[in-house]
């Protein structure tokens, strides 16, 4: 009996030993575990495929909640003790997270933002182009409304660059393709603030054909707005972000359309590009990972 | 006294000494590799830092039968005024490192007085509010913004490394290690030696036959709040040193985690008994736990499931142990 326990410790120790001296490893630290939080999952999910793909070891760890930044640092430094090759990072908060990542790089450890950008120079960042989904957004507006049509703006915080992105993006897409945007106000993504910005507009514009809402919590806001106004009919509305509510509105054929992110590619392009940057590759200071349209046709998938 | 009685008080006094280098047994069998590193164990007394400064202030509160539910905001405050004098204010550095502890005592003096003069029931209700008044001032001061960028001789104590290579690679003796350690020699000697120090045993032991012997109860619940509340400032300069930034999220349940370690460490929760000794040890399990679980890459949410099962593992073997003690 000890013998054989003797001898399946001894080969768990080889298959271990030259599984470590092969295979790379990745570590991909996420803002909040996948379990719970759909966004996560598929961060995680995207990152797993791609490990698979590549035949790397991967290891995912989050702390237990957003807030909990201590817990990352703590989870990262861990992990550098045994040294890992390469790490995608979505920073809880990226500058409390600043020394640990150069702690990284001087270790020599491939280094990717997912998600979030850090404060680190010259690490590239992998995330959503803001801009171009809303242009996405405002593309689908153009094709389904007649041209010199007045179309709004709701804006999120605009001090926040995602807030400005995707504003800029939809207002060059709006007027380039020969609408008229009449009216382009911040909500701060409330929904309430929301709505009673679109009954305002709605009182200047009663011909209004169009809204861009920056996030879906205030473009179903304008949905409130729309229906007391009894325009719902009259006018499309799309937001941004393809929450699940947003989803099952759309559904409903109360929003027309919103724009999803695709986290699956956060953790796809996360692990690929890493270890590129492990292998000394050069690789773009920016990686958009794309976005999506999501309408009647597609809805159920965000649901 | 017998034998048994003997070995019981030994028991009673290192016996959590042995759980912690049974810990490291354990961990290290489960990662052979990288645990019993120097450099791993650096790691440790960084990510320990913060628990064992507001720990120890969670200690003396709790020897006088009281709680302290605002050391994770006063931390926060602590280290969003140091920060913002240092980036904003630009204060000379020798400045700004006092600020956390005078902001810390400050907040802790605070609770005292709410404690002595308005006289309400329990501290618990003081310290409540104060958790909800210090994160709301932190994030009013800061305007719930993190800042990042501080200079090298505030950041000192918090990230500094002394290296150790001739131990081994990465091997390092943090800064923030050694003021933990004078922290808790100083504390300890305190609380064996100075009057003061056995007058918060008697307080927490017997408030009322404490002050019919004279003691100065109020006077003694003061002092306790503003250390407490000095130590969760230290813990504050130390942290900001170590992420080199101020973030209004910062300490968020660390209140719980140094209640915590306090009771694993076994003190009383009812005052009058615990040893700097034992919350040394239970800061050690905590941290020792969540890096080998961090090694092992076993879920967050399993430490969660596990601290939760040893805080109530350690009350119910203190419980055992103190029946024992009765019997013989």
């Amino acid at each position: 009996m000890k013998a054989k326990l003797l001898g399946l410790a001894s080969a768990l120790a080889i298959l271990t030993a030259t599984a470590g001296a092969h295979a790379e490893t990745v570590l991909l630290s996420m803002k909040g575990p996948g379990a719970g939080n759909p966004f996560w999952a598929a961060v995680e999910a995207g990152a797993k495929e791609k490990a698979a793909e590549l035949g790397v070891d991967l290891v995912v760890l989050a702390p237990p909640t957003e807030s909990d930044v201590q817990a990352q640092i703590a989870q990262v430094e861990d992990q550098l003790v045994k040294n890992i090759d390469a790490m995608a990072i979505a920073p809880t908060d990226p500058n409390a997270l600043g020394p640990i990542v150069d702690q990284a790089i001087a270790q020599g450890v491939g280094v990717v933002f997912v998600d979030t950008k850090g404060i680190n120079d010259g690490v590239t960042f992998i995330g959503t182009n803001n801009e171009v989904g809303a242009a996405l957004a405002a593309d689908f507006i153009c094709k389904n409304i007649d041209k010199g049509s007045d179309v709004a703006i709701l804006q999120g915080i605009i001090t926040q660059s995602t807030g400005k992105a995707r504003a800029d993006g939809a207002k060059k897409g709006l007027t380039d393709c020969g609408l008229n945007v009449v009216a382009e106000q911040p909500a701060d993504w409330d929904t309430a603030k929301a709505q009673a910005a679109m009954e305002n507009i709605l009182t200047g514009n009663p011909g209004l054909k169009a809204v861009f809402a920056s996030n879906d919590n205030m473009a179903l806001g304008v949905v409130e707005a729309l229906k007391s106004a009894g325009m719902l009919d009259q006018v499309m509305v799309v937001g941004f972000d393809a929450n699940p509510n947003a989803a099952e509105s759309i559904l409903a054929g109360e929003m027309t359309a919103s724009v999803a992110q695709n986290p699956m590619n956060m953790g796809r392009f996360g692990v690929e590009n890493a270890l590129k940057v492990k292998h000394g590759e050069t690789i773009d200071a920016i990686i958009d990972t794309g976005t999506v349209l999501v309408t009647k046709d597609n809805a159920a998938d965000y649901k | 006294m017998g034998s048994k009685a003997l070995l019981l008080r030994y028991l009673d006094r290192f016996g959590i000494i042995i759980v912690v280098l049974l810990m490291i047994a354990v961990l290290t069998y489960l990662e052979p590799q990288y645990f019993l590193t120097f450099r791993n164990f650096s790691n440790i007394l960084k990510q320990i830092a913060e628990n064992a400064m507001l720990s120890l202030g969670m200690l003396l509160v709790i020897l006088t039968a009281g709680i302290d539910l605002s050391v994770g905001s006063v931390l926060a405050l602590a280290m969003m005024c140091l920060v913002m004098a240092d980036i904003v204010g630009g204060w000379p550095w020798w400045i700004v490192v006092f600020i956390g502890p005078l902001v810390g005592i400050a907040a802790g003096l605070f609770n005292g007085f709410g404690l002595t003069l308005l006289r309400l029931p329990h501290p618990f209700i003081m310290t409540l509010g104060t958790l909800f008044a210090m994160r709301g001032l932190t994030n009013l001061i800061s305007g719930g913004v993190p800042y990042s960028g501080l200079s090298d001789p505030v950041r000192f104590l918090g990230s500094a490394q002394i290296p150790l290579s001739f131990l081994g690679p990465g091997a390092t003796l943090p800064v923030s290690a050694i003021v933990v350690a004078i922290a808790y020699i100083g504390i300890s000697l305190f609380l064996r030696r100075a009057a003061v120090g056995r007058h918060i045993y008697a307080v927490g032991g017997n408030p009322n036959a404490a002050r019919v012997s004279g003691i100065n109860v109020d006077r003694v619940l003061l002092l306790v709040y503003a250390l407490c509340g000095f130590f969760a400032g230290m813990g504050g300069l130390l942290t900001a040193g170590r992420t080199n930034s101020g973030f209004p999220l910062a300490g968020q349940g660390a209140e719980l985690d140094a209640i915590a370690a306090v009771i694993i460490g076994g003190a009383s929760f009812f005052g009058g008994r615990g040893t700097v000794l034992g919350v040394l040890g239970g800061v050690f399990i905590m941290g020792l736990l969540r890096n080998g679980l961090n090694l092992q890459n076993v879920s967050p949410f399993w430490q969660q499931l596990l601290i939760g099962f040893i805080i109530i593992l350690a009350v119910w073997i203190d419980v055992l142990r103190r029946r024992a003690a009765v019997r013989t």
